[in-house]
This record gives structure tokens, sequence and C-alpha cells, in this order.
């Protein structure tokens, strides 16, 4: 009995926490309280070179501490409570059960990114076929709830939704279109030769009580912080720099348009930042004193993540590079396309 | 002496999460020593057709008992996962 007391106690401590990280995302936002930077390119040039890092730091820091705690809070529950059996048990059934997994549950599953490419290799060995395979890899990194959350706070989350959208579409069509093409079928076939269904009886997961697990969420959160941070900050300092010295003309003449489209496409991909960094220097780059200078441009720099080269490597290594090549052309075509009818829609190119 | 098989099912090469969860397995099992239980940890690749034959898709970290995946997708605590081989010992 007393051991049940406590954990409930414990339980009530971390809920209490969360309510209080959750509550105070919503007070910020009821108060229309700015949780991005707010420092001016002339503020920031009247700092003298070194200074200017300390002081969007600074500025970024006591405005999106918030954002960032919610984010990762929020990012270390969803992936304890997310039922991750379920990949396990239907992975493989069928060819559209297994695309709808990997739309539908894949996002949650890889904010860590080392679960990624295995993830990938379970799916084409347990039969699912190269389709769904590459529908999960294009998904992943492009909507992880990390990404959504950070995109949606920092940017808008208008550009957060069409992300989803898009990048939803993209892989589904990439997924499709190499599973019919001769290379992607090869692929697949080598993996099936003598696949056997998956055995799912000699799977049965132990759930820890309550407490434990919304404390490994919170640790899970806080190791995904650890993982993240020492680049967020590279990031922004580099951010920093930007917003001071990159002027508004240079970004309205080569950014936005339709070539500002095709540049931010391009430089989105095989620059290869992690994707949180990629949401912090789009902002620099695009977002002017709260401004977006072109929306179009700015969702194609964002949806530049599945093809960098540090991924297509890992990849090329377990489907030959002719899929590599095909899911690479798709992506970028895709958001090129999305960049420009996103642009056109909301007028904003 | 009983004899349990502990699978801990990874990414080759370890992941960090991996290696924590080896850990934990590997700080029950000096513990169930004592106790009078063997426990054989085998490291096993997640991306291997053996793998998926046996378990199918599974998330890493995770981590077989006697041929059943008792954990995935988490870093189990010790005591946990002394706990569950116990369990399995019985």
């Amino acid at each position: 009995m007393e051991e049940k007391t406590k954990r409930a106690i414990r339980a009530g401590v971390i809920l209490a926490f969360v309510i209080v990280v959750v509550g105070l995302l919503i007070y910020s936002r009821i108060q229309a309280y700015s949780l991005a930077p707010t420092s001016t390119p002339i503020e920031l040039r009247g700092y003298p070179l070194w200074a200017i890092p300390l002081v969007y730091l600074y500025d970024y820091f006591s405005h999106g501490t918030i954002c960032l705690l919610f984010a990762f809070t929020v990012a270390g529950l969803i992936y304890e409570f997310v039922p991750k059996e379920v990949i396990t048990k239907y992975m493989g059934s069928s060819r559209a059960v297994g695309y709808a997994l990997a739309l539908g549950i894949a996002p949650f599953l890889t904010v860590c990114s080392c679960t990624m490419v295995p993830l990938f290799g379970g799916i084409l060995y347990a039969g699912a076929g190269i389709g769904p395979a590459i529908t999960f890899l294009l998904m992943a990194p492009a909507s992880n709830i990390l990404a959504i959350l950070l995109t949606g706070e920092l940017i808008s989350w208008e550009l957060a939704g069409v992300r989803i959208l898009a990048s939803a579409t993209v892989a589904l069509v990439a997924g499709i279109i190499i599973s019919k093409t001769p290379w992607g079928k090869a692929v697949e076939n080598e993996y099936q030769g003598n696949s056997v269904a998956p055995a799912a009886a000699k799977v049965e997961i132990v759930k820890p009580p309550l407490d434990e697990r919304l404390w490994a969420a919170l640790k899970f959160g806080g190791y995904l912080a650890k993982q993240i941070l020492p680049y967020f900050i590279l990031g922004l300092i580099i951010v920093g720099y930007l917003e001071a010295f990159l002027p508004e003309e240079i970004i309205k003449t080569y950014l936005t348009g339709a070539g500002g489209v095709l540049l931010a496409s391009v430089l989105g991909g095989p620059l290869y930042t992690p994707t949180l960094v990629e949401i912090v220097l789009g902002r620099g780059i695009w977002v002017r004193e709260g401004v977006i200078l072109s929306k179009g441009a700015l969702l194609s720099w964002l949806m530049g993540q599945p093809y960098d080269f540090a991924n297509a490597i890992a990849v090329s290594r377990i489907a030959r590079w002719k899929v590599v090549a095909t899911y690479v052309i798709i992506a970028w075509a895709g958001s090129v396309t999305f960049g420009l009818l996103y642009g056109l829609l909301s007028g904003s190119l | 002496m009983k004899e349990v098989k502990v699978e801990v099912i990874g990414p080759e090469p370890e992941c960090m999460r991996c290696q924590a969860a080896k850990k934990a397995v590997e700080k029950a099992a000096e513990k169930l020593k004592q106790a009078g239980i063997m426990v054989n940890i085998e490291k096993i690749n997640i991306m291997s057709k053996g793998t998926v034959q046996k378990y199918g898709v599974l998330v890493s970290p995770a981590i077989a008992i006697n041929n059943t995946v008792k954990i995935m997708g988490r870093v189990p605590k010790p005591d946990e996962v002394e706990k569950l081989i116990v369990e399995a010992a019985k």
C-alpha cells in the first residue's frame, strides 16, 4: 500500500511539472509575448563583433527557454507513450498498412537519429517492401515532433502544418514511385527472397508503472536536449551574425521568388545541418523583424532535410545507390514544387 | 544454477542508448550471479535478417529475455531488468 502511495505522489509531482511547462507556454501565448529573439539588425550591429553571439544568445534564451523546455518535454512524453509495438505487430501485414504506419507513427519514433536507419532496414526485412521503407525514411526527419514543435514556435504554425502535409505527400509519392522502378524491385526481392512472416508471439512488452514511465519520458527529453543543444547554440551564434550583417536586400534579391526557392532547396539539402539547426538558420535568413520574406523559399529550405549527405550514405549501404539517387531527386523536386506552390498560394514567394 | 539468455538488440555500430541498455543488463547480471542465476548476455544486430525473422521490426534499443522481447525503445533500470530475469528463471 505504501509503495502505491509513493508511486502516486511521484507521478503526481512529474505531472504537475508537465502541466506547469505546458501552462507557461499557453500563458506566453495569451500574453502574446514573443518566444523568439527580438533584436533588430541595427541594434546588433551596434555591438562589438565578439559580443554579438552573446547578445543574441541572451536574447534568444531569455525568450525561448519556455519554448525549448516545452518542446523537449513533449517530445519525451510522446516518444514514451506512443505504442511502439504497433510497428512490430502490423508492419509487413500489407502494403497499405505499411504506408500508413510509415506516415503516421514513424515521425514519433525518430526523434533520435540512431533509430531511423535500423527501422528502415527492419521494415525492408519484414517484407513490407521498399515503398513503405522509403516513405518512412523521408517522412521521419521531416516531421519528427521536435522539428514540428520548433518550426511552429520559432517560425509559424502555419508553416509547420504545411511542412507536415508537403512532406507526407512527397514521402508517399517517392515510396510509390520507387516501388515501381526496376532497381527498387531488385532491392525488394533481395530482401524478401526468403522472408518469413515475423513471429508476433515472441514480443510481450512489459510496461513499468506510470511514475517510472513519466520519469523515463523526462529523462529522454533531457537526453535529446543534451544531444541537440550544442548544435542548436552553434546555429544561434551563426544566426546572430547573419541577422546583423546579411543585408535584407541580398535575401530579397537572391532568396525570394522562384529563383529563391530553387536556391533554398539546393542549399537546404547537401549543407548538412541537424534538423533543428536548419529551423534556426532558416529563421535567421528569412525572418526579419517578425516578417517572413518568402514563405515559399523557407518551406523549400526546411524540406531539404531528407536528402542530406550523411543520411544518403547510411541508406545507400542498405539500398542500392540507384534507389538513393531516385529518392534524392524526388525529394528535391518535391521541395521545389511545394515551395513554389505554397509561395504562390500564400502570396509570399 | 539456472540459466537465462538475454539478448540486447540494437544497431551496429552500437548507439548510445543501446550501450546504456547493455550496461543495465550487465549490472543486473552481476547481481544475479550471487543469487545463483547465470545470465548469458548476447548483443544482436537489429538489422540482420535473423533478428527480423525472429522478432519482427523493433525499435532500438530492445531487450529479449529467453527469446521474448520484453523491452523496446527505452533504456531500463538495472533493477527492472533484474526483476524480469528472475521471473524468467522461475
